[in-house]
């Protein structure tokens, strides 16, 4: 791909407002509190820390999820179902590292099940609950809020089952250096974070799929007749934010050291949707932008450390939330960007005007 | 009146109450039945088939009842309000701190959470009109904002300790019935409360709004084709932006409702029930691609949704979160139908292909 730094582009493209978006309120940051940018190495564990990296290593989860989710978007569709999963991952992992619950009630530095199958089974009956959204949508041409909405009423119930109610703890090493290890000083999220970007990437943009996805979601008909199987697509769109969507579960409960079936994923695809549509991708399916999505996540993260770190009220989070959401999706409005181009073109015609005449 | 004019009138009449637009509202109001009659014979005995539990059942879920009626028209306008429980959050919470901490009558905290309801409604409606921002987008937003804005007032549950409210809130009628010529209380007794009023007066409102009002005709005509209502002259703006506004009143009302049933104002009341909302309108029959809806639909959707929990708590041995699954289940049942209906009714026409691939 070749980069044109070219100035309608830049203002075109919709990642732009994401980018600006950040960097005002790191700007704000660095004009309140300079040592808010502070990164600093820690010998004991081998990890950096700062609020930076704070926010990269918070916005994992919701990252992870949102790439799924840009794929589902893309394709005019929406998913639900994430947080439950989400809850639904960690249920499932903690269960079977936890086996012996009744029996040992105290958490240990232990697993009943070897890691690698914990990992296995949770990921794919998560993967199992994606392929089933995937199904109703693309199969049955179920509207993607409903279908999904089955299972977000469901899961959460399925995972409360799964562990008849109760938490369970676990101080399992190789299950918590998930979340506390670290690889290269950067803490172990980040990392998993960025192996997935990479691939989804690769997978979007060294593959066919993403312009698959992209064409299907522009007109499903048209790619339809030109002999895309859209349903195929459709369906691993739903069976990938599944996958992804364990991975983050586990990621969750890895952190908080136990399964949490009520409070887990908690407005998960909430958050995920947002980080799609502020990252620039349209909610009526067509082009999207991973990058954009990764923005997205990133700034939201960003309010909330923002709101943490200069101890305004934890309550306004969600206020300010909206608010910037709120600019974001004005701005890329589709009247308002019309309106600004429109201004730009007639003052330029304007000044070509006085130059000839 | 002559033999023919009446077979006429009786196959008019047939031909009305078998049109398959009303399918799903049978569907609901059948399965509803089916599941009552399993409640009444597995727990007839221990008091299923009471009055009081019936009643229950409504006492319960007014407040969820009200919002689905505003829900329903946003549906089936061909969009979605995700804003309705934090909307009722953030007037419960006007009313329990304009009263218990600032001391403002109750009523007047109504009042102002109305105006801002409605505003907001009509705000929101007016975005996803002009600004063209999808209705899911614009009312999330709205929703982080209502609840934003809720727990900036306060974080914490605020009790109601208001006269006049506790006096509305604990208003009941007895059900009573005739023995030798006395009227007295059945038993167990059984009441109905404001809140249940409240839910009727609203259902009927939105009723005959949808019936018998140009407003409701427009509601249709914007859902079923928004392009084909604007070539026609209908006022389409004018028409989403009064049906947001209208759902932003239904959530200013489930939330007084609910701060009756409560009598106490939180931040994080009620979260998560706009799904429930939606989840009771979508199991009454109305479509998310709008055009298609009834209330009676609705009607019985807030009542299939409501004997779930109640056959759970009749049951005793089962775990609660049973009754998210049985949800969950009932929605793929009410989903399965709907999608046969609409490509039963689409094949009639002969343009399956349009359908499907419309919103898919």
């Amino acid at each position: 791909m070749k980069w044109k730094f070219d100035s309608q582009h830049i203002l075109k493209s919709k990642i732009t407002w994401a980018v600006v978006a950040e960097l005002l309120i790191l700007l704000v940051c660095l004009i309140i509190r300079p040592e808010f940018f502070e990164i600093s190495y820690q010998e004991s564990t081998g990890m950096l820390y700062g609020s930076i990296i704070d926010i990269l290593n918070r916005s994992s989860e919701i990252t992870i999820i949102a790439l799924g989710m840009t794929l589902v978007i893309a394709l005019a569709g929406t998913d639900l179902s994430v947080g439950a999963v989400v809850a639904l991952s960690g249920a499932i992992g903690l269960k079977l590292m936890r086996w012996d619950m009744s029996e040992y009630p105290t958490a240990g530095n232990y697993s009943v099940t070897p890691l690698i199958w914990v990992f296995l089974v949770a990921l794919g009956i998560c993967f199992l609950f994606g392929c089933f959204n995937g199904l109703m949508v693309s199969r049955f041409g179920l509207q993607p809020i409903i279908a999904t909405l089955v299972l977000m009423v469901a899961g959460r119930g399925v995972a409360q089952i799964i562990t008849n109610g109760r938490q369970m703890t676990t101080n399992f090493a190789p299950f918590k250096f998930i979340s506390q290890g670290s690889v290269l000083f950067l803490p172990m999220p980040i990392i998993i974070t960025a192996v997935i970007f990479i691939l989804m990437v690769l997978l979007t943009r060294k593959t066919s799929f993403g312009m698959f996805v992209e064409a299907v979601g522009i007109n499903p008909r048209a790619s339809r007749v030109s002999g895309l199987r859209s349903s195929l697509i459709i369906f691993s769109a739903y069976a990938i934010t599944g996958l992804l969507a364990g991975i983050s579960g586990l990621i969750y409960a890895s952190r908080i050291g136990q399964n949490d079936s009520n409070n887990a994923g908690i407005n998960y695809e909430m958050d995920a949707i947002l980080a799609v549509v502020i990252g620039g991708t349209s909610m009526s399916g067509g082009k999207f932008s991973l990058a954009g999505t990764v923005m997205g996540s990133i700034i939201i993260r960003t309010i909330i450390t923002f709101v943490y770190y200069f101890g305004v009220a934890a309550e306004a989070i969600m206020a300010f939330k909206a608010l910037i959401v709120l600019v974001v999706i004005v701005l890329q409005a589709e009247p308002v960007r019309e309106f600004i181009s429109k201004r730009r073109k007639a003052r330029k015609t304007a000044i070509r005007g006085e130059l000839h005449g | 009146m002559d033999e023919r004019t009446m077979r006429i009138r009786r196959q008019s009449f047939l031909n009305r109450v078998l049109n398959p637009r009303y399918i799903m509202v049978y569907a609901t109001i059948g399965v509803f039945l089916l599941i009552y009659l399993f409640g009444a014979l597995m727990y007839g005995d221990i008091g299923f088939t009471t009055i009081r539990t019936f009643l229950n059942m409504f006492i319960d879920n007014a407040y969820f009842g009200i919002s689905a009626v505003g829900m329903t028209m946003v549906l089936i306008t061909g969009g979605i309000d995700l804003s309705v429980a934090a909307i009722a959050a953030l007037t419960g919470m006007f009313i329990a701190y304009g009263n218990t901490i600032l001391g403002i009558d109750p009523f007047l905290c109504i009042a102002f959470a109305m105006v801002i309801g409605i505003g907001m409604g009509a705000l929101m409606g007016a975005m996803i009109h002009y600004l063209n921002v999808p209705p899911f987008i614009t009312t999330l937003t709205g929703m982080f904002l209502a609840r934003g804005v809720c727990s900036m007032i306060s974080s914490e549950s605020v009790a109601i300790n208001n006269d006049a409210f506790n006096a509305l809130a604990g208003w009941k009628v007895n059900v009573m019935k005739l023995v030798d010529g006395v009227w007295v209380k059945v038993k167990p007794i059984a009441f109905i409360n404001l809140n249940v009023l409240l839910f009727l007066f609203v259902m009927l409102l939105g009723a005959y709004l949808l019936k018998s009002t140009k407003f409701g005709r427009n509601v249709y005509a914007v859902g079923g084709n928004e392009q084909s209502a604007k070539l026609m002259g209908l006022p389409v703006a004018r028409t989403k932006i009064l049906v947001y506004a209208f759902n932003g009143l239904c959530s200013v009302l489930m939330g007084v409702s609910y701060a009756l049933y409560v009598k106490s104002g939180w931040a994080l009341a009620l979260m998560g029930g706009e799904l429930d909302v939606i989840t009771m309108a979508v199991i009454g029959g109305t479509l998310l691609t709008g055009g298609v809806g009834y209330m009676l639909g609705t009607f019985f959707g807030v009542m299939l949704k409501s004997i779930i929990p109640a056959l759970i708590t009749f049951n005793g041995n089962l775990l609660s979160w049973w009754g998210k699954i049985a949800t969950g289940a009932l929605l793929l049942l009410f989903i399965g139908i709907q999608r046969i209906v609409v490509t039963y009714s689409a094949k009639r026409k002969g343009k399956a292909a349009d359908c499907v691939s419309k919103k898919t």
